[in-house]
């Protein structure tokens, strides 16, 4: 790790991307005081977990998937022991872990050993002892991997409504449209570094640049295409792109008169493309 | 803190109960095994030795060198088992700090032990015709060698944390309770002095004179015991602590 530096705010997604490789789980293990830096400090709400075991009270994380959970024990009996060795009372413990069930519609499952579970069922499960003790703060490595749509949705939704409860959330994920749906702020690392950092919408309309996307309701003919071409025009439609600046546009525009035009759009990037962007020019 | 030992007392009951073929096989394996050296003895003396009333400290040394063992072990099979399987960063991610996390857990364990060892106890009982009739205070000598037992247990789980793959060690090492259990402390001069700074064994040489010849207990000696146990305790700990501090700065704590 080379100068990382990382900010979570309460009410945020923060979706943190990068190859395998690049230093995505060391900073998360670091995070959660499971690693020490060489220099630098982590804080959590103000307290350092590395010297502060109690700080760990804010702080809730999922890693590595399925393999968080004691598999001869049942969903239930992991929730209350994993939420009373976060520091809750017994009995909370118990209320707690009720609720999560249900709000992770494992409620059939309450009593089944883990082991007999589905792989996405086990994943709930991690996301559930991540959350039994309410913390302010959510490391979550690749929350809904391995999930049907349906969980995965659902997932999705939690973290929604985690976010709209004003926990802060770090988000890793490979599934890049996921992290596009979530994060209000995306930051990538490479090597070590970070290499972009910034609001999500405001990194994707950084990337879109001067696109525009041309939709007509017939294809032109290649005769037509050919003479649009030198004005900027690409694509076999009835969709085409147009890459240039407004004045071009404009141009292009007056040249289909009087085709008939469906509609006229700035093309949007997506996290894929940015993402894709950023790691090869790096 | 007694919801934690509660829930851990939980976790290991739970084990027991519904995975019975592995205490049975304990109880099992256990007993064959004394079987096996005491019968083998008995052959090797010939037909015409008798033991008599040494096969009842006889019995009464394995069964506590088997809690000993219990202690000494089950921390390092457990942290490796956890390794492997992946729970152990979720152990750690907890807000009490491993270390009291893990003492709660030895003592959680002890009752499921102590009824392993209580059922292996019956059959041997069973087996040889002895009978062990333990006055209630030596549960005060066992009770110092079981603190010794746990501090070498966390000095253990230090490696168990480093290295991950300590079975060898282990099962080698415990071959070197047998000799801390049976140390002469009975014995005069430096041996004797000697005996007190090693661990577990004033406290056992303090059960055994209770068990064998029926000797009252020496609250001197049990004070000393305590110390010493104490000391091996806190000694395994604080090697854990600067186990875990190395395992967090190289990237250990992952991983198998």
């Amino acid at each position: 790790m080379d100068g990382v530096n990382l900010h979570l705010y309460p009410g945020e997604v923060l979706a943190f991307l990068g190859p395998n490789g690049a230093g995505k789980t060391t900073t998360v293990k670091m995070m959660a005081g499971l690693l020490y830096p060489d220099g630098g400090q982590v804080r959590l709400l103000g307290k350092n977990p590395h010297q502060d075991p109690w700080a760990l009270r804010h702080l809730g994380a999922m890693l590595e998937g399925n393999r968080n959970v004691y598999w001869r024990m049942t969903p239930l009996e992991n929730l209350v022991y994993f939420g009373v060795a976060r520091g809750l009372r017994l009995r909370e413990a118990q209320r707690r872990a009720l609720e999560l069930l249900e709000k992770l519609e494992l409620k059939e499952k309450t009593h089944t050993e883990v082991r007999h579970l589905s792989r996405g069922m086990q994943q709930k499960l991690s996301l559930g002892v991540a959350l039994m003790h309410d913390p302010e703060v959510l490391l979550l490595d690749e929350p809904t991997l391995g999930l049907d749509v349906e969980s995965a949705l659902r997932v999705e939704e939690m973290i929604r409504e985690m976010t709209q409860s004003g926990k802060a959330i770090l988000l890793t994920t490979h599934q890049l449209e996921v992290a596009q749906r979530l994060a209000q702020r995306v930051a990538i690392i490479q090597r070590g570094r970070i290499v972009l950092e910034g609001r999500t919408a405001e990194v994707l309309a950084r990337f879109a640049g001067e696109h525009y996307l041309i939709e007509l309701d017939t294809p032109l003919s290649p005769q037509q295409l050919a003479a649009l071409r030198s004005l900027g025009l690409e694509g076999q439609g009835p969709t085409y792109v147009y890459q240039g600046d407004n004045e071009g546009l404009w141009r292009l525009l007056e040249a289909l008169k009087p085709l008939p035009i469906k509609k006229v759009a700035r093309a949007e990037a997506d996290l894929l493309e940015v993402f894709l962007k950023v790691v090869n020019h790096v | 803190m007694f919801d934690l030992l509660w829930v851990e007392f939980k976790r290991s009951w739970i084990n027991l109960r519904r995975y019975p073929s592995e205490f049975v096989g304990g109880v099992i394996t256990l007993s064959l095994f004394f079987l096996l050296l005491y019968l083998g003895a008995r052959y090797l003396a010939g037909p015409g030795a008798n033991f008599g009333e040494r096969t009842e400290a006889i019995l009464a040394g394995f069964l506590l060198w088997t809690l000993t063992l219990f202690a000494y072990n089950s921390l390092s099979f457990g942290l490796s088992e956890e390794a492997q399987t992946g729970t152990l960063e979720q152990v750690f991610l907890t807000p009490y700090g491993p270390i009291p996390l893990l003492l709660l857990r030895n003592l959680a364990g002890l009752g499921t032990q102590l009824l392993l060892i209580g059922s292996v106890g019956l059959v041997l009982m069973w087996f040889t015709g002895a009978r062990l009739s333990l006055p209630p205070l030596v549960f005060l000598p066992i009770l110092t060698v079981l603190i010794g037992g746990y501090g070498l247990g966390f000095a253990m789980a230090s490696l168990a944390l480093l290295f991950k793959r300590v079975q060898q060690l282990l099962g080698i090492s415990q071959f070197l309770l047998i000799f801390l259990l049976q140390y002469p402390l009975e014995s005069e001069g430096w041996l004797r002095t000697l005996g007190y700074f090693l661990p577990l064994v004033p406290g056992a040489g303090l059960a055994r004179g209770m068990m064998s010849s029926s000797a009252g207990l020496d609250w001197g000696a049990l004070a000393l015991a305590f110390l010493n146990g104490l000391a091996y305790l806190a000694l395994g700990i604080a090697l854990f602590s600067r186990a875990v501090h190395t395992a967090k700065r190289r990237g250990l704590l992952f991983g198998y």
